[in-house]
Order: structure tokens, then sequence, then C-alpha cells
């Protein structure tokens, strides 16, 4: 058995996801890593976008998962991705995502111009929303 | 003096209410159960954001951030006081506000001027109703709150804090100690105190946890978005532990009217079989006075 990684996804109100991998590809600020087992310690900034996980050697054996940034440590065999939101692919609802960020862009259009709060917030969800749609298309969910 | 029907109707009407107090209890027990697993689940974030906190103090020499900054002279100041949105909680609310009521006071007489930012209607009520307007207010959602909420207030006051309309913000809130009691507490939340760093870094030291980190891009980049988001942790916690306390103080109080309610019940069933007894006896006094009456003529 080859050596692997503990990988957990914990998000602010749970852990998502926890499970041994072969190896933990996230999108950084500065672009993706791919971390094996062995990794020396790292602390990272992630960007919103995907973490892929991969359990065994064929391509097949991947799962996904959509995160709208965060950041990433790795300690000895132990990856903790600590992402706001956080959510599977396959999970993924599209229409529920098309719809949301079309109600965002509404809502952004319509906002006077000295609601510096709630542009901040539409603005997040927005970028979420998008988060979930890119990586859901990728992956031809 | 009652009448036997007005003592009738008090111990239905006693009974109806109890019937709503103990399900009140029930309802809060059931709820307390949920409230706690959400503290238990948020629980490993808010540990990981602490550690990832220590690692990088211990890897950067100069720690110097906003929100980090504090300031000798103070002129405004904010109170964020965490509440509920219903009553018949017992003390839990009051004693959020009067403990809010006297460090407004407090700093008033410093002569530092105290905005308020409030979570749950019971608050933003009281002071509305003494002509003290919020400046923010969340209401709506004390028993179920999401990390949205918390990051809406974190923005607001940090935000404020940055451009220096603000010089401190003081949490205020109840902590869940354990099923049966809980503890307003008040705690300073910006500028974020040194202690807060030191501990996380000699946690992470206790634990043997001494490697030498690599960040990306930067610790200090790490470092500065990782503060914001521990502010916003740390409002997550009290908002959860809150709604928590919210249904234990709750559970508390009603559990007590349900006792009260059959104790009034019991006193009133006796004072009910008293009159009732009492009755009895006048007429049969009645009676046997009339039959008396009777013979003596006969």
């Amino acid at each position: 058995m080859a050596r692997t990684l503990l990988c957990e996804i914990v998000t602010p109100e749970r852990i998502l996801y926890t499970s041994e991998v072969r190896m933990v590809v996230a999108t950084t600020l500065g672009g993706e890593v791919g971390i094996l087992p062995l990794h020396a310690p790292l602390v990272t900034q992630l960007a919103p976008g995907e973490v892929r996980l991969q359990f065994g050697d064929s391509a097949s054996e991947w799962e996904f998962f959509s995160i709208s940034g965060g950041y990433l440590q790795v300690h000895e065999d132990k990856v903790i991705v600590l992402a706001d939101d956080a959510i599977a692919v396959s999970q993924i609802d599209m229409q529920r995502a098309k719809e949301s960020v079309d109600r965002v862009k509404e809502l952004l259009a319509e906002l006077p111009p000295d609601s510096e709060d709630e542009r901040q917030e539409f603005l997040r969800d927005l970028s979420w929303a998008e988060t979930q749609l890119k990586t859901a298309e990728k992956r031809g969910a | 003096m009652a009448t036997l029907r007005d003592i009738k109707n008090r111990i239905t009407s006693v009974h109806s209410t109890r019937q709503i107090t103990r399900t009140m209890e029930m309802v809060s027990t059931a709820k307390i159960r949920k409230a706690q697993a959400r503290i238990e689940n948020a629980r490993p974030y808010a540990l990981a954001i602490s550690e990832v906190l220590g690692n990088v103090v211990k890897n950067v020499s100069d720690v110097t951030h906003p929100l980090l900054e504090v300031r000798e002279e103070r002129s405004r100041i904010v109170l964020l006081a965490v509440t509920s949105d219903r009553g018949l909680a017992g003390a839990f609310n009051s004693n959020i506000i009067r403990m809010t009521e006297r460090m407004m006071r407090e700093f008033t007489d410093q002569g530092v001027e105290v905005e308020l930012v409030t979570v749950g209607k019971k608050a933003a009520g009281y002071f509305r109703y003494r002509g003290i307007e919020p400046a923010m207010t969340l209401a709506g959602m004390s028993d179920k709150p999401t990390y949205e909420h918390a990051r809406q207030l974190a923005v607001r006051v940090m935000d404020q804090y940055g451009d220096c309309s603000i010089d401190a913000v003081y949490l205020l809130f109840n902590r869940f100690k354990n099923l049966a009691e809980q503890k307003p507490e008040s705690h300073q939340l910006l500028p974020i105190e040194h202690s807060v760093l030191t501990d996380a870094e000699a946690d992470v030291e206790a634990r043997g946890r001494n490697l030498e980190y690599f960040f990306e891009p930067t610790s200090e980049s790490v470092l500065a978005s990782l503060l914001p988001t521990y502010v916003e942790a740390l409002i997550y916690r009290s908002l959860l532990e809150s709604a928590a306390s919210e249904h234990g103080a709750r559970r508390t109080a009603m559990k007590s009217a349900t006792d009260n309610a059959t104790e009034m019940i019991s006193t009133l069933t006796r004072s009910y079989n008293r009159a009732r007894q009492a009755a009895i006896t006048t007429e049969i006094a009645e009676i046997v006075g009339g039959a008396a009456a009777l013979e003596d003529q006969a």
C-alpha cells in the first residue's frame, strides 16, 4: 500500500469531507499545487476554484470539490483545506447556481451606490456561484 | 370569597398554561441538542484557524496589522450585544442588556462615544424604546445563526476599525457552560489582543509542532487574510454559543414555570375541595336546622 495523505475539507459550519488520499490538487493564488505524501509543511492561501483528490492509480479515481477560497495547511501527511464555502462537485445544482448568478447580478445593478457593505456581500455571493458553475462545467456535471 | 366556579376556572386555566410551558420545555430540550451539535461542528474550523495563526506568528518576525494596532486615545467604540429574538427565557436577555448598559455608562463617563450593534430583536427593541438607535441590527436569526451572519457583523466592525471611525469593539454574549448554566461574558474583539497570538503560538509549540513552514504567497499576506477570518470565526462562535444558551435558559425558565403551575394546581384543588366541603356542610346544617324547627312545631 502506497503512502497516503489524510485530507480534511473544513468549513466554518462543519467538516465537509475527510479521507485518506493519494494526492491533493488545489488552486492557490499563484496557480495549482499538487500535494503528495511527505510534502514539506506548507500554509497557503487558496483562490476560489477546484480542489481535487486522487485516490487510486487510475484516472477515474478522483473526487472534485468546489471551494470559495480559503487556506490550505500541510503538516506531516495531513492536509487541511479551510474554506468559507465548499461543496462536492457532484452536489452542485447547476440550475440553482445559474439562477443565483442572475439574481445577484440584478440585485447588484439595482443597488444604490452608497451601500458598500451589501455590494461586498453580493460580489462574494456572485463569485461563489460562478466558481461552482465553472468547476461543475469543467467536470461535465 | 371565591365561588366554586371561580376556582374551577382558575384550575383549568393554570392547567392549560402548564401544558404550554411543558411543551416549550421539551421543544427547548430538543433544540439545545441541535445547537450543541452546531457548536461541535464549528470547532474543527476554529481550531485549525488558530493553529495556522500560531504557525504564522511563529514565522513572522514583526507581527503588525491594522486589526492589531492598539490606539491609546479612544473616542468611539462599538458594543456588539448578542441577544435572542424571543423572550420567555428567564434572565437570558436582561443579563446581556444590563451588561451592555453598564459598559455604555462606563465608557460615556470616560468621554468615549458608544455605538451599538445588536443581534436579536430583544436588544434592538429595548434600546430603541429608550431612544438609542443601534448602528446596525441583525434579527430573526438568533436561534439559527449562519457563518454569513457572523461575516456581516465582522465586515462591518472591521471596516469601521480599519478607517479609524471606531477604536475598539467589545463582544457581549451568553456563553454556554452546560445545559443548565449560561454565563454572560464580554470580550474585546478589536483590536485583537496580542495574547491571542501568543497563546496560539504557545499552543502550537506545546503540541510539538515545531516545524518550519513554507508560506505562499508570503507569511505576511497569509497573516493579513487570516486575522479577519479569525474575527469572523470568533463572532460565529459567540452566535452559536448564544443560540445554545438561549434554548438552555428557556428550558430552565419553562421547567420552573411548569413546576410552579403544578404547585398552584394542587393548592387550588385543595381550596376547591375545602370550598365544596364547606358548601355541603352548610347545606346539611340548614337541612338539620330546618328539620329540627319542623319537629318543634309538631
